[in-house]
């Protein structure tokens, strides 16, 4: 019995623990960003000027940074969305059961491939192609971020959809079929429609994923604070803190507008993770 | 004749599709291996970078044991927590009002960009309780960034154990505690730790949250976790932006791939082994 209570007790010390941690965090950033607010306002973050945060009148504002995660992951979803749902139809309906079974891993082996390898092999092919053949004076760019980003949010677009399809699949089949109805008539008025919602709330996980991501996008559009143009510098959010927190000394302007735009990044991202919310609260799977 | 031509379309289209995905992910994998496998010797497993640009000879000693040391602080401190917070979630949790509150903190971790959870473990742990750069720093902060992960998976398969069992054991009037340990536990280990070691994988190909917590550019192979310490994904990123000879590169980049193949593969394998697969 002694036990019993003791075991209780760990359990919920040490769920405390975690839970206390974790709130902890975002009330610390909060908390740390509070002073950049308060020196320029939340519309100075806005404002058309430059991103200057050791002058002697430091200007904070990130537009160009919001603008460029937002274009940046968006292109990226643009480019996988259709190519991802295209697998997995390809995966779900059209392949055998053991060449889906043979395929189905490589799809997890690239979504554990860690980020810093794909921002490498960004910069080698898809920079080094565009500087080849463009010729542009530097291929990092919105576009070579767009692709890579692309490719690394490739698996989860594949996975989300494959799930739902292949149930689809499943459970329509033998219907299907002894109706008569062709394979391609099945994916065009059954597969594609019922599975809608699941495509999207996968392009939204990517898009959450995409604007959170730090390295291969950084390795690959030049970190500029520029405003983004599709085959010009830009820099992203997590690039932004990711290169000048290093630098920052802790408690001055600089730093703690650091925390702000990580605070404005996390805002972004959780805008985007409610609009998924809010389309499973409606699911019909 | 014209539907033909529509359902002709979809098939080109999702082909087409099928292929290039499966091309860049052979591409991407074979690119690196068959570019590394080059370089990987004896020496390069077990020499430390020398050279300059730093890495230009030498191996990747240091930053494989460093990788390691995140890895397993990063896994020791999130399986503790997230198993437990699972388990409480499950069996001990009466409040249906909690139990959303804590599902709400957890989901808002998993959302958080990995940066700014270095950027706050810079700040609390580097700074704030003078951890310094360091293993433990470091492997905090990647633990924290797969407690979500671990808890997520740890509660789904708790769900799945079959309710009758739970409720004879309880009917024989078997305590919870031993319930847990004996028939709960015991049946979910293998798939717990299936998800502590992909959890493992993942953190250990994370960069950006231990930039400023624990990776540093070169040190020896750490003593203790209160040492700073070098990490083949944060060695790779150095690397490129030095302009290190390619082929210590590819090799570094192979090193990193292989090893998280190794424990995803690893992973996977237990999970299918209770399974009986």
């Amino acid at each position: 019995m002694k036990r019993d209570k003791a075991f209780e007790l760990i359990i919920k010390a040490f769920t405390l623990v975690s839970v206390a941690i974790l709130g902890f965090i975002i009330f610390f950033i909060g908390a740390e960003s509070l002073p950049a607010f308060r020196y320029s306002g939340l519309a100075g973050f806005f404002t058309n000027e430059r991103w200057n945060p050791i002058g002697a009148d430091p200007v904070f504002s990130i537009l160009p940074m919001v603008l460029a995660t937002i274009y940046v992951s968006f292109l990226a979803v643009a480019i996988a969305l259709p190519i991802g749902v295209g697998t997995a139809v390809f995966l779900s309906c059209i392949a055998r059961e053991s060449a889906r079974r043979m395929l189905k891993p490589f799809i997890d082996l690239m979504a554990g491939l860690p980020s810093v390898v794909f921002g490498f092999m960004g910069l080698m092919v898809v920079v080094g192609y565009f500087e080849k053949h463009f010729s542009m004076s530097s291929g990092e760019s919105v576009l070579a971020g767009g692709i890579v980003l692309a490719i690394m949010i490739l698996p989860y677009i594949v996975s989300t959809c494959d799930t739902t399809m292949a149930e689809i699949m499943k459970s329509h089949k033998k219907t299907s079929d002894s109706l008569g109805v062709s394979k391609w008539h099945m994916i065009r008025y059954l597969v594609l429609p019922a599975a809608k919602r699941s495509i999207f709330a996968g392009a939204v996980l990517a898009l959450a994923r995409g604007m959170g991501e730090t390295m291969a996008v950084m390795m690959v559009i030049g970190n500029s604070p520029l405003f983004p143009r599709l085959l010009g510098k830009c820099e992203t959010i997590p690039a932004l803190i990711a290169l000048e927190m290093g630098g920052a000394p802790v408690g001055s302007l600089h730093y703690h507008a650091l925390f702000a735009a990580g605070l404005i990044l996390i805002i972004m991202r959780f805008a985007v993770s409610m609009a998924v919310w809010q389309i499973k609260k409606g699911s019909d799977f | 004749m014209d539907r033909r031509r529509k359902y002709k379309e979809i098939i080109i289209w999702s082909i087409l599709s099928a292929a290039i995905t499966f091309a860049v992910a052979f591409f991407i994998i074979g690119y690196i291996m068959l570019k590394g496998s080059r370089t990987i010797s004896a020496e390069f497993l077990l020499d430390s970078p020398k050279g300059f640009p730093l890495g230009s000879s030498g191996g990747v000693y240091p930053a494989i044991i460093g990788s390691l040391a995140f890895t397993g602080v990063a896994c020791a401190v999130a399986s503790l927590l997230a198993v437990s917070t699972a388990v409480y979630l499950k069996f001990y949790c009466t409040s249906r009002r909690l139990y959303n509150v804590i599902r709400l903190v957890i989901e808002s971790t998993a959302g958080m960009p990995s940066i700014v959870l270095g950027l706050f473990g810079y700040t609390l742990f580097v700074l704030k309780l003078g951890f310094g750069v360091s293993v433990l720093s470091g492997g905090l902060v990647l633990g924290i960034m797969i407690f979500p992960f671990i808890e997520v998976r740890v509660e789904k398969r708790l769900g799945e154990i079959e309710q009758d069992m739970l409720l004879s054991s309880y009917a024989l009037g078997v305590s919870r505690y031993y319930t847990i340990k004996r028939l709960v536990l015991r049946e979910a280990l293998a798939d717990i730790i299936s998800s502590v070691a992909l959890a493992g994988g993942f953190a250990m190909g994370a960069t950006a949250p231990i930039i400023l917590t624990g990776a540093v550019i070169y040190a020896k192979a750490p003593e203790s976790i209160m040492s700073p310490a070098m990490a083949l994904s944060y060695h790779l990123y150095v690397l490129v932006g030095e302009g290190a000879p390619l082929e210590y590169v590819y090799g570094t980049a192979t090193v990193l791939v292989m090893l998280i193949l190794a424990i995803n593969g690893a992973a996977m394998l237990i999970g299918r082994m209770k399974r009986g697969e």
